[in-house]
């Protein structure tokens, strides 16, 4: 794919670090002063505040929990680069070079670090801890619900497990292929020795993990009985927890807005010289799309997040109808987001798939323009279906048709992505390692996402269907399913570039097959309980539902241990795996032209593109 | 030139540093954008609903029509301000503090309307609340133009500081006043959206 020039990159020496301020903050600073930040605002609004009156106890939480995340950014040093904006003393370039973490080992994942590398790094190992924490929630909530009656937890609890394990989930699969790809990967595959943005592009990491010790701590203020959605006026009413979940998206959106436009602008104004729109890889097109998606999207629900907030703090009346507030406000600022949010998760799973696959099938992909009408497609439409998550709320009836017709639509750029990968796959020899077994899985399980989404989208069966586990089975298999396999196969891909060390085969066939036959077993037996007409987030349930829930919370199990299995797979090849040949898969994009560890700029000379990045198969490559 | 304290590792040149900055200042507009959409589509939903004629309850004050626009002529000052800088160098000094005075006895203002606002009413325990949505929507507007307000002032006491340091490079700090200069249209524009969107009553 590419040819390499001569020019140097870089002629200057690197000079030494100085003392100076930036070098000692770390995330031990942060976190102390972020907890100075917490408690001293905490103790100060209280202080002459009554405070049996909920809306000071919001008031007072909500403060605190901010001041956390503003705290911790001062402690590790996030500000010093603004600061030293304002006062006209940039950045000297020592102290640039010191943020890069240059020759800092270890100890630069734990600090303000600006290499893209570092942050990807940040982003796989925040990834996981969610998925562990979201997992976890997932287990017992599938414990609880293995035979009716169970008590394992209380009605409370189990509504703060499906609360707290949706948006956990959530968050974790948004960032689980644009974070730790997106920002390791994908600078390398379009030839920049950067992100745009390198002190942003920390600041997006560090702030998204302040919103987790926010997040957790609901646990401890009561918990949050509203579902990951967090319905008004029912969080409006909510105990002391609801601060937590209303805290972490602000947070959340603040980080992805950051993030979004960052990978943005680095596509759009750093690609290699000779790479143009048509010879960008498919990854980069698929993760920029979604992050693009998410630029527009998430303000909303954070704007309904600072609403609520204000309901509970300073007693307005957006979702209190006694006011003249309206919860259907609430429902559509949340899903104008929300859908979207859908493909913001969905899309760099399958666009790596995509990537993928030629690789394994040693053939162009299939239809390039397709896959980019496809992913354009879905995101052009995704904006014009969120009231299909209300048919049932009572909300503009006429509008019911009309939306079900642009949600049906929207399977035709799905469609596509779904030529293009069987395309690819037609008629070719496929190399079967472990990254080619999920483009299989997801074909099997998106084809199930997504026709039972059809369903769910024609407003006669969302009557039946809504609310109950049907609904569930559906968007799992499609964010699981789908998106997570993609970056599942992402991960096993890239795992080489990123640690240098082959992932243990052996063991990752033993989790992928756990994890794909488990997660089938769980949600086709939720689709029985749905058809049935189980409801969901409901802690009990009648007899007439035992057997499919006994199989759902056995494929349970068979994840869960699968998971475990792949988390030991990680960890183990990344301490002692087989060390990685420079380009193990044979692959033709730019990130397996350069060794490990990956250089500070990435390139030693810069790349020059010349042709597509699928040429397998063609004489000229 | 002198460029000691302007630095970037990666070399690129100031005028694609300039570009790049200016493109990602761009897109977080589009984000600020989205929000302040939804805050007019709040105002103009609940308006239209009025939920238990309860948009403007009876005997609640409202501000005046005019209210709106008194809180957003420090930003559209701010734009004018700088938009003048741009066309004239020789002014440019002058327009950053003239543009950092507007954004700072804008945020002052706008502090002021904030704390003395005409439909705060108080339930049977004393505690306060906004009544009526017009109310809730009018202390959200008020709140998104004060934090517009303090980002843009902000941004222009830099662009003050800095424009009496000399060893900066020219090239970058001129795509920086542009930058700041889409920023600041921003904010005016959005000061005028939600003033349009806050006079119907």
């Amino acid at each position: 794919m590419t040819t390499l020039s001569h020019a140097p990159v870089s002629t200057r020496p690197i000079p030494n670090p100085k003392r100076s301020l930036i070098t000692r903050l770390n995330m031990g600073t942060g976190i102390i002063v972020g907890a100075i930040f917490c408690w001293g605002t905490y103790y100060a609004m209280r202080a002459g505040r009554d405070m049996t009156d909920s809306h000071n106890v919001n008031k007072v939480l909500l403060a605190s929990m901010l001041m956390w995340s503003f705290g911790f950014l001062v402690g590790i040093g996030a500000l010093i680069g603004p600061f030293r904006w304002l006062i006209g003393k940039d950045l000297t370039a020592e102290e640039q070079l010191y943020l890069a973490g240059d020759g800092q080992g270890v100890k630069r994942y734990f600090k303000y670090c600006t290499d893209h590398k570092v942050v990807g790094i940040q982003y796989l190992v925040g990834v996981m801890t969610m998925l562990g924490v979201g997992g976890t929630m997932a287990m017992m909530i599938r414990t609880n619900l293995a035979t009716p009656g169970s008590h394992l937890v209380t009605p409370n609890v189990y509504n703060s497990l499906v609360g707290l394990h949706g948006i956990t989930m959530i968050i974790a699969m948004i960032i689980v292929a644009t974070g730790p790809f997106g920002n390791y990967i994908m600078p390398i595959m379009i030839g920049a020795r950067d992100m745009a943005f390198p002190r942003l592009n920390a600041l997006s990491w560090w702030v998204l993990f302040t919103a987790i010790p926010v997040l957790c701590s609901a646990w401890f203020l009561g918990g949050i009985p509203t579902g990951w959605t967090a319905y008004a006026p029912l969080s409006d009413q909510a105990g002391p927890g609801m601060n937590a979940f209303l805290a972490t998206i602000i947070i959340f959106a603040v980080s992805t807005a950051v993030a979004g436009m960052n990978i943005t602008t680095t596509v759009i104004a750093m690609r290699a010289k000779g790479m143009k729109w048509n010879r960008v890889p498919i990854f980069v097109v698929g993760a920029t799309i979604s992050v693009a998606l998410a630029i527009p999207a998430f303000p909303t629900f954070m704007l309904a997040m600072i609403q609520t907030g204000m309901d509970r703090t300073i007693a307005t009346g957006f979702y209190d109808a006694n006011v003249g507030g309206s919860g259907w406000l609430y429902a559509n600022l949340f899903w104008i987001m929300g859908h979207p949010e859908v493909y913001v998760i969905l899309i760099p799973g399958v666009a790596a798939l995509m990537e993928i696959a030629p690789v394994f099938v040693r053939k162009p992909l299939f239809s390039y323009n397709a896959a980019i009408a496809g992913f354009a497609g879905i995101a052009g439409l995704s904006v014009l279906v969120w009231a299909h998550h209300m048919y049932m709320s009572g909300w503009m009836p006429s509008l019911n048709g009309p939306f079900m017709i642009t949600t049906e639509f929207i399977s035709v750029p799905t469609g596509l992505l779904f030529l293009v990968l069987v395309g690819t796959l037609w008629r070719g020899r496929p190399w079967m390692k472990l990254p080619m077994l999920s483009v299989y899985a997801f074909l099997w399980n998106f084809l199930i996402g997504g026709i039972t989404g059809v369903y769910l989208s024609d407003v006669p069966a969302d009557n039946y269907l809504h609310g109950s586990m049907f609904v569930t089975a559906h968007f799992h298999y499609t964010l699981m399913g789908a998106a997570f396999t993609g970056a599942m196969a992402g991960l096993v891909y890239w795992f080489p570039k990123m640690t240098g060390r082959m992932l243990n085969e052996r063991a990752g066939y033993i989790a992928f097959w756990l994890i794909q036959i488990g997660f089938n077993v769980l949600f086709l037996g939720m689709f029985m309980a749905g058809a049935e007409g189980q409801p969901r987030r409901v802690a009990d349930y009648a007899f007439v539902y035992e057997h499919s829930n006994m199989i759902s919370t056995a494929g349970a199990y068979s994840v869960g241990i699968g998971m475990i299995t792949l988390l030991w797979a990680v960890v183990h090849s990344w301490r002692n795996g087989k060390i990685a040949p420079m380009n193990p898969w044979g692959a033709k994009t730019l990130e397996w032209t350069v060794p490990y560890p990956v250089p500070l700029e990435n390139f030693d000379v810069e790349p020059i593109i010349t042709s597509d990045p699928y040429g397998y198969g063609k004489a000229a490559n | 030139m002198s460029t000691d304290t302007e630095f970037h590792i990666h070399h690129d040149s100031a005028e694609k540093v300039g570009r790049r900055e200016r493109l990602g200042v761009r897109l977080l507009i589009v984000a600020d954008g989205s929000f302040v959409f939804g805050m007019i589509f709040s105002w103009f939903y609940l308006r239209n609903l009025n939920e238990n004629n309860a948009w403007l309850p009876k005997g609640v004050h409202t501000f005046t029509t005019a209210s709106g626009y008194t809180a957003a002529i420090g930003l559209i000052i701010a734009a004018l301000a700088h938009r003048a800088g741009e066309m004239n160098h020789g002014l440019r000094r002058v327009s950053s503090i003239v543009v950092f005075l507007a954004l700072l006895i804008g945020a002052v203002y706008q502090w002021h309307q904030m704390a003395h606002m005409p439909f705060i009413a108080h339930d049977d325990n004393g505690r306060p609340f906004y009544n009526g949505a017009y109310a809730s929507n009018w202390v959200l507007v008020a709140g998104a133009n004060m934090f517009h307000y303090l980002l843009g002032a902000f941004v222009a006491l830099g662009l003050v500081i800095r424009g009496y340091r000399t060893k900066l490079d020219p090239v970058l700090e001129e795509w920086r006043q542009r930058t700041a200069g889409s920023w600041f249209t921003w904010i005016a524009i959005s000061g005028i959206l939600c003033a349009i969107a806050a006079s119907f009553k």
